[in-house]
């Protein structure tokens, strides 16, 4: 029984410093190997056609909020499947119905937003 | 050359988890002076990710993994969504050497002294090598710890859920005849 | 341990009740509900024990101090009707959510584990920031939900930096572990100490004492005053009972340590609270500023820990919650007929020749006035009798005699409005629903009962 110790995680490091070396290296590599004229014109977002103004960060609407932070609640309840789902066979019946009941609550909830139109983008 | 000495003879696991302290107080310095609050929020991954780090080391897999998916993926989204909410074109100007701020960073280092004079003087147990087991953090124990012991606080989450999601949806839903922002 | 799965479900129906009933009959639904969840508790008495794997506490005076949070909640219902009529209102959300965080407060009083306290904090403050916020059209009401929600979120965050202290000293996150390291040396309890003191500060912010105090006044007077109301008696009952839990399970052998800090404390709430009120000319703030200092006459009970404190607390508790309720009541009922500048007015002057205009309601603030202000032959004098002579049973004579100064200061703020209702006007009648002038009553005679005969429910305890 020795396994998880934190040594098993090296490849797992090794494979992600490789690919994080990789894109570092493409971009780094990409600036400064080719060719590369620097004026203003070249370095704005669009080279052509109309001029843009302003910023970018435009104030949105707060329907993305709710939904962002609906999306939030959900992923938390799915993370909360993983372990479950694992033991699965081991918590037999007494562990689905538990799980039966969280997610019972959550999709009451669900359709509440559902029932409730937030989900609905246009409706005035 | 005594500290040279003691860097010299840090193991592998010192090394990364000094690299990975390091990181972490980079990260949190950077999000609390950054003045573009964007960079904050970057900053704040690096945070995170490094935390995970960390939790890795501690053979907490599946908490580093949550602290990956959940804070340096949704929460930080949040963020950035409550950041374009925000008019940030002209830098604030408040807070720059006001009372309030001296008055914070002396309690904030206040506090701090007095944490690091606690555990310093702390005595430690100290895990036994020989007898400890190293799947405590994987996902099978803590499953099972969760679903027969914690049975109760587990169900009692999908309340805080909807507490959570009827008040997202109580002060978040547009009423009729409201403007779009 | 019955009403909680109540709650959990009802609140869940209250949400689907406001998609298809109309916002005048949720109150009704509301209330049978909460009767319910009070019905239920019966089921609970007489079975003392732990239940679920060691999460949950249940024993007869628990169940008691259950009943009193409930009946704080319905009482708060009582005074909201007739506040949630316009278009702009939620009932349904609002109720569901008050639900939710009874569950919370039901939680906070009965738990064994640390991790169902930190559980039941969180939904009972999520679900005030909420609530505090729910007046949407109101700035000021904004403005105070995001100042309670940075402010209460900072606070759990200490609070669980000290839950995991005490999970690293003790090993266990069961309330009776905070045994375990009794024997330790002084080296040994460092962890210890410093998870007591962290778990302590994250509460002691949530009942607003002294030096956490500073979001009180912006908080109760930004939310709706119904919320306000619940603020002040649910949250206050819920943390002050999960601090005394503390107190006597898991740090009863460190009571040398921390009773000196506590102290400090109290003192201060009391000073501080009762000071800063009789400057204020706002009545929400003023019943604010009276929380904090009825926050430190609470926390005398935790320094006088003994075999009657729990009783005493919860005597403390229902005399507060009904004095508040029926101040806060009265006060919404005049409030939203004075309309200034197109919103309720809150300045105290509202009170002006409340007696001419409706004698119940002048005689009730009366009574809750000086049952705030502890004065005999109502429930307040007894309420603080009691925690005082706790304390001074444990030696401490000089906060006592700081106790009994600062409710002398707190006659002069607790006699404005009486003095204010007495005034000559020729405004006209208050009309009031019948239900909340009965919530009324009931408050009002309460007082006058348990101020005459406070062994009927001490001795329940």
């Amino acid at each position: 029984m020795n396994k998880g110790l934190p040594q098993d995680y090296l490849p797992l490091l090794i494979q992600f410093s490789l690919a994080l070396g990789f894109v570092v290296m493409t971009i780094f590599a990409s600036t400064y190997l080719g060719p590369r004229l620097r004026s203003k014109r070249k370095e704005d977002p669009f080279e052509c056609g109309i001029e843009s103004q302003g910023d970018a960060r435009l104030p949105m609407s707060v329907k993305y909020f709710l939904i962002a932070i609906l999306f939030v609640l959900f992923d938390v309840e799915i993370i909360f499947m993983y372990p479950w789902a694992v033991n699965f066979k081991k918590l037999g019946w007494f562990g689905f119905t538990e799980m039966l009941m969280f997610v019972g609550f959550l999709m009451a909830g669900f359709y509440y937003i559902i029932k409730k139109g937030v989900l609905n983008w246009d409706e005035d | 050359m005594h500290f040279l000495e003691i860097i010299k003879n840090l193991s592998l696991v010192q090394w990364a988890f000094y690299f990975l302290s390091i990181l972490t107080l980079y990260g949190a310095l950077g999000t609390i002076l950054s003045k573009n609050p964007i960079h904050s929020v970057i900053y704040l991954v690096v945070t995170f990710f490094s935390i995970s780090g960390i939790y890795i080391m501690l053979n907490a897999q599946f908490l580093a993994a949550v602290n990956v998916i959940v804070y340096a993926g949704a929460i930080m989204v949040l963020f950035l969504f409550v950041l374009m909410f925000l008019n940030l074109k002209e830098e604030s100007t408040e807070m720059k050497t006001s009372p309030m701020l001296i008055a914070a960073v002396s309690t904030g280092l206040l506090l701090g002294l007095i944490l690091i004079a606690t555990i310093r003087k702390a005595e430690i147990t100290r895990v036994n090598y020989n007898d400890f087991d190293p799947n405590t953090g994987l996902i099978e124990t803590l499953g099972m710890v969760l679903y027969k012991n914690y049975m109760l606080p587990f169900e009692l989450v999908s309340v805080l859920f909807l507490v959570a999601m009827s008040g997202a949806i109580l002060l978040g839903k547009r009423e009729k005849g409201e403007s779009h922002f | 341990m019955y009403p909680i799965i109540v709650f959990s479900v009802s609140g869940l129906l209250m949400l689907f009740l406001g998609l298809s009933v109309n916002k005048k009959s949720l109150l009704p639904y509301n209330l049978l509900f909460m009767l319910v969840g009070l019905a239920s508790n019966f089921l609970d008495w007489n079975a003392p024990g732990l239940y679920f794997n060691g999460m949950l506490e249940i024993s007869n005076p628990i169940i008691l101090v259950q009943w009193v949070l409930i009946f704080a909640a319905i009482l708060v219902s009582g005074i909201s009707s007739r506040q949630f009529d316009d278009t702009h209102a939620y009932p349904a959300e609002y109720y569901a959510i008050m639900q939710f965080a009874l569950v919370g407060a039901l939680i906070m009083v009965s738990f064994q584990n640390l991790l169902m306290l930190f559980v039941g904090l969180e939904i009972l403050s999520v679900g005030l920031y909420v609530l505090t916020g729910s007046d949407k059209r109101n700035l000021r009401g904004n403005e105070a939900a995001i100042k309670y929600f940075l402010m209460g979120s900072f606070a759990t965050g200490i609070f669980l930096f000290g839950v995991a202290m005490f999970y690293g000293a003790t090993g266990s996150f069961d309330i009776s572990s905070g045994n375990s390291v009794a024997n330790n040396l002084l080296e040994g309890k460092m962890f210890f100490w410093l998870g007591m003191v962290f778990i302590f500060i994250g509460l002691l912010f949530k009942i607003s004492a002294a030096p956490f105090h500073f979001w009180t006044a912006d908080v109760y007077q930004g939310a709706p005053t119904v919320f306000s109301a619940f603020m002040a008696t649910i949250v206050k009952t819920a943390v002050i009972f999960a601090l005394f839990r503390l107190a006597a399970y898991s740090f009863n052998l460190e009571y040398e340590n921390w009773s000196k800090f506590l102290v400090i404390i109290i003192g201060l709430s009391m000073v501080i609270g009762n000071v800063t009120a009789v400057f204020q000319t706002n009545f929400k703030r003023v019943l604010a500023f009276s929380s904090i200092s009825q926050a430190g006459f609470m926390l005398l009970s935790l320094i006088g820990l003994g075999a009657q404190s729990y009783g005493n607390l919860g005597f403390y508790s229902l005399s507060y919650a009904l004095a508040t309720i029926s101040a806060f009541g009265v006060f919404l009922v005049i409030s939203s007929n004075t309309i200034v500048e197109g919103r309720p007015s809150e300045n105290i002057n509202v009170f002006d020749g409340l007696f001419s205009r409706n004698p119940d309601l002048a005689i009730i603030l009366l009574i809750s006035m000086l049952s705030l202000a502890g004065i005999p032959l109502t429930s307040g004098f007894w309420s603080k009798f009691f925690v005082l002579n706790d304390a001074a049973a444990k030696g401490y004579f000089w906060i006592l005699i700081l106790g009994v100064l600062m409710s002398a200061v707190s006659l002069y703020y607790y006699f404005n409005p009486i003095r204010a209702s007495f005034k000559k006007t020729d405004l006209g009648k208050i009309e009031i629903s019948s239900l909340s002038k009965y919530t009324l009553y009931v408050c009002a005679a309460l007082t006058i009962l348990f101020g005459i005969a406070p062994n009927i429910l001490r001795s329940l305890f």
